[in-house]
């Protein structure tokens, strides 16, 4: 069949807004990676490879946020994929109650970050907050924590907050996945006396591949650009404990004025999310089958 | 039927929302207030970040605009985060921010260096400033701003709590420290620290004044003469230490909001609120009968003492250099200067200005008002601090001593990043 050329003028709108927004930015964060310049200034000169240089060799405070956005992207994505399942296998049936638990579920997704950040920050506040009081209430004071003012825990915190928000969001593309899943395969298995493990393991989750690459993928991507949550909760603090890489590209900046430096981070923290995408689809790729 | 593990699954997503649904706007938004003018006005455009502010500048741009009525004025408020990254973008093609407002430290020197600040050296309304004041607007001999509100940075106390437990007001750190003592044996917290959030900011400088009266210390730490493991900054840190580890401020102080802290205060739960000045008009609407004043710790001996608290001149007045309406700029400006219009402004928002010949009306800022010229306070040091980098860096020291690390540790830690940082 000949493709008439028109179709290509259809091209045009989409890879049009995908230049605007999308290729001119990279490209000129790629630009300004290799400059000084100060985000104000009419002029800058051109460093060649420094920032790059000063990122991976002499900032500390960088490697301290690649450090806390994997403990909190790790968290995330092992939190947020098994509650989303679970959730989903608990309301795959489409009765009325489950459709309005789904619906319950999903909710947080739409509420805004600062809203959501300002709901857990009153959670999480050690004296006036919800869930001390209730930990005392359970008589389980041991459990108390400074949630976001202690550095060794304030990360996980922060999480927390990130998977309630959206393991709703997961929860509907787990949803659709396993109701793609012909029924057949269920009966026969049930036929040949497989056990609930035997099911999962041999049935549901192979056929449910995609369905996770997708929400591993992107739980991934969502965990290190978490900006909004981190910056409204915390703002990096304490003592740079949640400071995470979108934060730090905007402290560096917006208020150290050093646009030249944080191009750099930008680039690299691009490179760093495309290699763990790309090795995730990798090897959940491997895991797919087809009966 | 919904099962227990279905209802445990949906109590952990309710409950938050029950939350949302009692929660409000937790951020100001920016408002605009616009009069579109006839062919004949020239609209200038007035950014800032004081949305507290925002009634009584449509108040006095109304005023302004009876005055003047070939100018209309277009206000702009962004949150202050928001304005601090954004509002010198803004500056950049002249068509927004005709008057400006900057932060003094980083914010200002990041403007001056792009050019944006108008000279307003030789203006006439400079004259209506305190010229003690406003030097922070200064540079290489140019006024480039004009400082507009005066604020203390040090602790707001509870003067009345203390007359009745026969407390004066500490001179040494050794009075500073029975002073907490006595406070203590009465189950008072002595310090309500945020340090979830402009605590550590705050409460360095008065605790850093005496400790390092030298005004140029960042300028040396920034360019390699200073040290943060030097005695004057590891000093300080384990002063901060002892606030911790003698319950002088509150358990889990690195998770308490401001809003928390302030509650502790207004509820006399605590004696002090380790903010500034600022905060005793929220104060006294969340506890009328509470009567305040300001103090801050000396950390040495009396006869060491050379400061007795802090103040900042801030919330400064500019004209963008880019703008094309730099005389309706100043016209507005000198308006703001009056001191007629400037008293309004200071009682309608609580603030001490650095304006000549204000009167203080309300009982606050009279009492308040001796900090202006019967006491020896000195520039808030933290807007000494020219890198953000830095300045980050020494305010994650205080963090990190309050997390439980050794000030020399903590002191190290800091230092390395000054030193990956210094230009």
């Amino acid at each position: 069949m000949k493709i008439s050329k028109t179709i290509y003028l259809f091209f045009i709108p989409g890879l049009f807004l995908y230049s605007i927004f999308f290729l001119y930015p990279t490209v000129s964060a790629l630009f300004y990676s290799f400059t000084d310049w100060d985000g104000l200034s009419d002029t800058f000169q051109f460093i060649g490879t420094q920032n790059y240089e000063r990122a991976l060799t002499g900032d500390s405070v960088f490697r301290k946020t690649v450090g806390n956005n994997m403990k909190f992207m790790l968290t995330v994505v092992i939190f947020q994929t098994l509650a989303a399942l679970a959730f989903a296998l608990i309301v795959l049936k489409n009765t009325k109650a489950n459709l309005f638990l789904r619906a319950l579920y999903f909710f947080p997704t739409i509420l805004s970050s600062v809203s959501v950040a300002f709901i857990w920050s009153f959670i999480y506040d050690p004296s006036l907050g919800i869930l001390n009081q209730i930990l005392e209430l359970l008589r389980l004071d041991f459990l108390q924590q400074n949630w976001l003012g202690n550095s060794d825990i304030a990360i996980y915190s922060l999480a927390i907050t990130q998977v309630w928000f959206h393991a709703g969001q997961m929860l509907i593309i787990f949803v659709a996945g396993l109701q793609a899943i012909p029924e057949d395969l269920y009966e026969v298995a049930k036929i040949e006396g497989a056990s609930k493990w035997q099911t999962f393991s041999k049935v549901t989750w192979p056929l449910l591949a995609p369905s996770a690459t997708i929400v591993i993928a992107y739980t991934t991507i969502q965990s290190f650009k978490a900006f909004d949550l981190v910056f409204a909760m915390t703002g990096g603090g304490p003592n740079n404990s949640t400071e995470i890489i979108a934060t730090y590209i905007f402290d560096v900046a917006f208020r150290s004025y050093n646009f030249g430096y944080a191009s750099s981070i930008s680039v690299l923290f691009m490179i760093i999310i495309a290699t763990i995408t790309f090795l995730q689809f990798k090897a959940l790729r491997s895991d797919r089958i087809s009966y | 039927m919904i099962s227990r593990k279905t209802s445990f699954i949906s109590l952990f997503f309710m409950f938050p929302l029950l939350l949302a649904g009692c929660a409000g706007e937790s951020t100001e938004t920016g408002t605009t207030e616009t009069e579109n003018g006839s062919e004949d006005q020239t609209q200038i455009s007035f950014i800032h970040w004081r949305g507290e502010d925002k009634e009584v500048f449509n108040d006095i741009i109304a005023q302004f605009e009876d005055e003047f009525p070939e100018i209309s004025v277009e206000m702009n408020i962004y949150p202050s985060e928001q304005y601090q990254a954004t509002g010198q973008r803004m500056l950049t093609d002249g068509s927004t921010g005709d008057v400006f407002t900057s932060f003094p430290g980083a914010q200002f020197e990041a403007i001056a260096n792009a050019g944006f600040f108008e000279d307003l050296s030789g203006e006439d309304f400079v004259d209506n400033f305190d010229e003690s004041l406003i030097t922070v607007g200064e540079k290489d001999g140019q006024q480039l701003a004009l400082p507009y509100q005066l604020v203390f940075n040090m602790p707001v106390y509870n003067k009345g709590m203390f007359d009745e437990l026969g407390l004066e007001v500490p001179k040494s750190w050794t009075e500073f420290q029975e002073m907490a003592d006595t406070l203590l044996e009465n189950d008072i917290t002595p310090i309500a620290f945020p340090g979830a959030d402009i605590g550590p900011n705050q409460f360095m400088n008065s605790m850093m004044m005496n400790n390092a009266p030298d005004e140029d210390i960042f300028e040396k730490l920034q360019n390699g003469e200073e040290s943060l493991t030097n005695e004057w900054w590891v000093k300080t840190l384990e002063d901060f230490q002892l606030l911790e580890q003698n319950g002088y401020i509150q358990p889990d102080a690195l998770g308490t909001s401001q809003d928390s802290a302030m509650a502790m205060v207004a509820n006399e739960e605590a004696a002090m609120l380790a903010t500034g000045s600022y905060h005793m008009a929220s104060l006294l609407d969340l506890n009328p009968d509470l009567e305040l004043d300001l103090m801050a710790p000396i950390t040495v001996e009396e006869s060491e003492a050379q400061y007795e608290g802090i103040n900042t001149a801030t919330f400064m007045l500019a004209v963008n250099s880019k703008s094309e309406k730099k005389e309706e700029a100043k016209e507005f400006i000198r308006f703001l200067s009056k001191p007629e219009i400037a008293s309004q402004y200071a009682n309608e928002t609580g603030q001490h200005l650095t304006v000549n010949g204000v009167e203080y009306e309300s009982e606050v800022l009279q009492n308040t008002a001796y900090w202006i010229d019967e006491r020896k306070t000195r520039f808030q040091p933290r807007f000494l601090i020219t890198n953000a980098q830095i300045e980050a860096a020494v305010l994650s020291s205080i963090e990190n001593v309050l997390g439980g690390a050794e000030p020399m540790e903590a002191a190290e830690e800091a230092q390395q990043i000054v030193d990956e940082n210094r230009e």
